[in-house]
């Protein structure tokens, strides 16, 4: 038991998934809010050392490729591999009807209820999908060859991929292994969603409208394209496996052939070619290592699947589906009610429900959602850069038209309308002193501060109003959501000082996103402990067994952030209680503490030295405190003539963070923190081509720890958002179901070209329930940017485009061109 | 030379003979100094000022044989087609798409990686790793690359040619807006340093 009167470990307990702000916060920071610590990983990734799961090679090693189906749906009925087994170089063809090959493992994100399937299916649900037979060969060629051989008969089935006419309960089944009443399956939360009663909110309204709009299939395109590595080391497995997480597919490996124990599993997590969610959350996602693990168990080698570019297009973004609107409003922008359906395509976990941001950070009082999950004949959809894309989608369409009804400033119906769970901002405004929180008004900040940097008000004119002496229209577009931080999970991080030097390393494993995380948790480390920064390190590829959540930034950020907190004050606690001592007490007397005649409320450490509050100058660093030990041991000369020197005990602690996130309903957490999102655009009315002048991303994220980091989320989410807005379209031959432009030449992600500046505000409120009152950022530009683009093009043509991509064709189109 | 064929032609000169050890005879009598010539998919290459004779197959592509064989796995497989620029590397002074060059047409040719230019201390190094130029990390050698084939070209680059340089490598976390702060920190470092 701790005896100094502030129990860390106690007050680490009492913040556990935290409802209020941070009621024990630092009282100045050091390194937190720093614009550039230098990046841990910069080095080696500018250099070309970093090393990714598809550098991976091992002495033996084995190349797995699957066979793709031609079809959008259909079912193996006899398949010949002979051919391809006796092409010279292939050392394995595994069939889907082998005997070890089940109808169901454990390889997906949650076990038992969309995570399990056949790690090998012999029936195909969408044109590419990977079913039927996995070679291994020698290198990728021959692997490649040998698929050519197979033969097989084929049973195509109908397929759909439209969602509004798959939903039709005559329409023939997609997926009828799985979903046998009909297309239209839910599972999910938020599949309804209602407070209040539209009904009634439409009656009040002065005006109701009705739309719809749509977005296509679109996808996440990760750099580093699937890929893994499984040998078995004796009976120990030792992967290395391109994935968002360590810990899931660990978990999920653990339930494989009969159970193989956690302590057996060693999980390599390299770098990773980012994700965005993406594969890592696909159903099928460990499927190839499970083939992987038993064709390397049968040939006694290594064995490595890599994708190709097209295999990588298997699944895309959740928010692809058909949108229904009715809005009702008053003159004044009161929007009273507001009912959405979603058409929604393959969700394969909880769908969020198009207007659950309306229900987060509204005061609208009547609202009624329903989110129809419905499967077509193509991949599965995941959030792909977040799951709130929908409800996103869906508020910026709202807002954009209602303030176009109305000829108000969209940035004035936001305002207007902003609230919390369908209470005004004087609620909202209680609701933040109740929990301890500065009362300030997220989205006014944010909406002032980039009104000022966009000039706001010398851009905005009536829709189709402005032509430019390029002969172009020019557009601008506002829209807002709230920030957030929704991750449900569990964080444990360990600090360990090491002998010698007094440096502390950060344990935990996790995957790398690229937010550059690590240096967050080493300053915050930093902070707490009162060490330098470079004293600080983090190596998340080094198995700690510990382990954070990842994808880190928005949604965990705040829950690593506190386990590294937790664990960072009980350590500090530990150092001074073992600098006061008394320390190791041996039977032949005992160790002179290192500040002998004081408490350790009367010290504290600064810059890595440990020092006396009423006298400074009375101090020793953290590597004089620590000395050296084991071999080098706690022996010096003194110790030799018989002189007890100070000595201190191992310091290490772990801590851990465990939250629900905003996912209970029961208990909700009201969201304070706001973004603002400005967009400037003309459009070309001869070719139809949007350019994207200008971009401002403002984001109340609470609390900034890294301020790069956070500005790289902003301008890439933008980037990203204006690609997926302009560019990004799988498209699906309607004849054949054959997806089309499965590669980077024919699906088109935006260059350094296509977009003008991006200019990043942060705002820090303090309003969020992290550590130090931050929220995270990270999945929120990439989200709510691509809506935007539809309220700028309107803004610049004066006509609707309601389908996403918004290319040149649908301009042209809509201005009568073509 | 393949003692099994049946084809005993000097492919120096022509000159047709009617075994092996004829034509091995007359090579280094006729054409003394030049030696053997290589093997049927022999290839000499210079990677990073070293040099190297590899035995590549037809279908090695110049990406598989420096990121698989030789080991220098900064070029990377972004979109294994020639349209992301994550497998540049600079053959004889320009940036090339490692991707779409087969190894056995790449004779005699000086390659630079990434790794040389970190290896060399090129300011770009640097640059990058201080204006926050990479997220994931996938595509930023490609782009150390290029940035470093313009710097060669360019010493002095607008921002607008940087741009223009980079358009062809793509990033999918879009760290784009960093890239010609980097290359312009970078270009003046080396100004400075002349």
């Amino acid at each position: 038991m701790s005896k100094h009167p502030e129990d860390q470990t106690a007050r680490a307990l009492e913040l556990l998934d935290n409802l209020k702000a941070d009621m024990y916060p630092l009282k100045e920071y050091k390194h937190i809010g720093e614009k550039g610590p230098r990046r841990i990983d910069g080095l080696s990734k500018a250099s070309g050392q970093a090393d990714y799961t598809m550098d991976v090679q091992v002495p033996g090693m084995l190349y797995m490729r699957f066979l793709m189906s031609p079809y959008p749906h259909a079912k193996i009925l006899k398949m010949d591999t002979s051919k391809a087994e006796k092409l010279a170089g292939v050392r394995n063809v595994l069939r889907f009807d082998d005997p070890e090959v089940g109808k169901e493992e454990i390889i997906g994100k949650v076990a038992g209820f969309f995570g399990s399937d056949s790690p090998l299916s012999g029936v195909a649900h969408m044109e590419g999908e990977l079913v039927g037979a996995a070679v291994t060969a020698d290198s990728e060629a021959i692997a490649e060859e040998a698929l050519s051989l197979i033969e097989i008969d084929w049973e195509e089935r109908p397929f759909m991929l439209d969602p509004v006419a798959a939903s039709d309960p005559a329409a023939p089944l997609t997926f009828p292994e799985r979903y046998i009443d009909g297309n239209h399956w839910n599972r999910g939360a938020y599949d309804e969603l209602a407070h209040g009663d539209v009904k009634k909110g439409f009656a009040e309204a002065d005006k109701v409208i009705e739309f719809k709009f749509s977005r296509t299939a679109n996808t996440w395109v990760g750099p580093e394209r699937p890929c893994g590595v499984w040998k078995w080391n004796g009976d120990c497995p030792e992967i290395w496996l391109k994935h968002q997480r360590v810990h899931l597919p660990k978990s999920r490996i653990s339930q494989w052939f009969g159970g193989i124990p956690m302590n057996k599993i060693q999980v390599h997590s390299l770098y990773q070619g980012a994700s965005f969610g993406g594969w890592s959350q696909i159903d099928w996602n460990l499927g190839p290592l499970w083939c992987a693990a038993l064709v390397s168990r049968r040939t006694g080698r290594p064995v490595k699947y890599i994708f190709n570019r097209r295999e990588d297009f298997f699944g895309g973004s959740m928010d692809e589906g058909v949108y229904f609107v009715k809005v009702g409003f008053k003159k004044d922008g009161s929007i009273t009610a507001v009912e959405a359906t979603l058409y929604h395509v393959n969700a394969i976990w909880p769908v969020f429900n198009p207007v659950l941001h309306l229900h987060d950070n509204t005061t609208i009082p009547h609202l009624k959602g329903q989110c129809k999950s419905i499967w077509v004949n193509k991949g599965h959809t995941v959030p792909t850069r977040c799951e709130m894309l929908p409800p996103v989608l869906t508020q910026t369409m709202i807002f954009d038209r209602v303030a176009a009804e109305l000829g108000m400033d969209p940035t004035e119906l936001a305002l207007k309308n902003d609230g919390c769970m369908g209470h005004d901002m004087a609620w909202a405004a209680e609701e933040k002193k109740q929990r301890g929180f500065q009362v300030r008004d997220s989205l006014k900040e944010c909406i002032e501060k980039g009104k000022a940097e966009f000039k706001w008000d010398e851009s905005w004119h009536k829709p189709g109003d402005r032509k430019l002496p390029n002969g172009r229209l020019h557009g601008v577009g506002f829209t807002w959501a709230h920030e957030w931080d929704d991750s449900c999970g569990s964080s444990e991080f360990a600090i360990r000082i090491e002998r010698t030097d007094g440096t502390a390393s950060l344990l935990a494993t996790g995957a790398d996103n690229g937010v550059d995380a690590e240096n967050t948790y080493c300053q915050i480390a930093a902070d707490e402990i009162g060490l330098r920064l470079e004293d600080v390190h983090y190596n998340p590829q080094q198995y700690a067994g510990f382990y954070r959540m990842t994808p880190d930034s928005s949604t965990n950020m705040s829950v690593n952030g506190w386990a590294v907190r937790h664990a960072a004050r009980i350590l500090k606690e530990k150092i001074l209680e073992s600098a006061t001592g008394p320390t190791a007490l041996t039977q032949r007397g005992g160790y002179q503490p290192a500040f002998p005649n004081t408490s350790p409320q009367d010290l504290d450490i600064k810059d890595s030295h440990i020092f006396l509050k009423s006298d400074p100058a009375r101090r020793m660093s953290l590597a004089d405190f620590v000395r050296m030990a084991g071999e080098s041991g706690c022996f010096s000369t003194d110790e030799f003539l018989g002189v007890r020197t100070a000595w201190s005990e191992p310091l290490f602690a772990s801590s851990y963070h465990v939250q629900y996130g905003a996912y209970n309903p029961v208990n909700p957490r009201p969201r304070f923190c706001r973004q603002a999102h400005f967009m400037e655009v003309e459009v070309d009315t001869e070719t139809g081509e949007i350019f994207v002048t200008r971009v401002v991303n403002v984001n109340d994220v609470g609390k900034v720890i890294n301020r790069m980091s956070c500005e790289g989320q902003q301008y890439g989410g933008s980037i990203m958002g204006v690609s997926r807005a302009k560019f990004e379209e799988v498209v699906h031959d309607p004849v054949t179901g054959v997806m089309l432009n499965g590669n980077l030449i024919d699906y088109k992600i935006a260059t350094m070209k296509d977009l003008g500046p991006v200019s990043t505000i942060l705002v820090e409120t303090g309003m969020g329930y992290g550590p130090y009152g931050l929220i995270g950022v990270g999945e929120d530009i990439g989200t709510v940017v691509p809506g935007l683009t539809a309220p700028a093009v309107f803004n610049a043509i004066g006509v609707r485009i309601d389908d996403f991509p918004i290319t040149p064709d649908k301009i042209l189109k809509a201005l009568g061109k073509i | 030379m393949n003692k099994e064929s049946k084809n005993y032609t000097c492919p120096y000169c022509g000159e047709k003979h009617r075994s092996a050890d004829e034509l091995k005879e007359h090579v280094f009598q006729t054409h003394k100094g030049r030696g053997l010539p290589a093997p049927e998919g022999s290839i000499k290459l210079t990677v990073n000022k070293a040099e190297y004779v590899f035995q590549v197959e037809p279908n090695w592509t110049l990406y598989y044989l420096i990121h698989d064989k030789l080991g220098l796995t900064g070029a990377k497989q972004f979109c294994d087609q020639g349209a992301c620029g994550s497998c540049t590397v600079i053959m004889d002074s320009k940036p090339v798409l490692s991707c779409m060059m087969l190894a056995i047409e790449c004779d005699g040719k000086i390659i630079e990686t990434v790794e040389g230019i970190a290896a060399n201390g090129h300011p770009l190094i640097e640059a990058y790793v201080n204006n926050h130029a990479m997220q994931c990390g996938y595509c930023t050698p490609g782009f150390v690359v290029t940035s470093k084939a313009l710097l060669d070209r360019h010493p002095d680059p607008a921002e607008e040619e940087i741009i223009e340089a980079l358009a062809g490598n793509l990033c999918r976390c879009s760290t784009y807006p960093q890239h010609p702060i980097a290359v312009r920190e970078a270009a003046k470092k080396l100004r400075t340093a002349k």
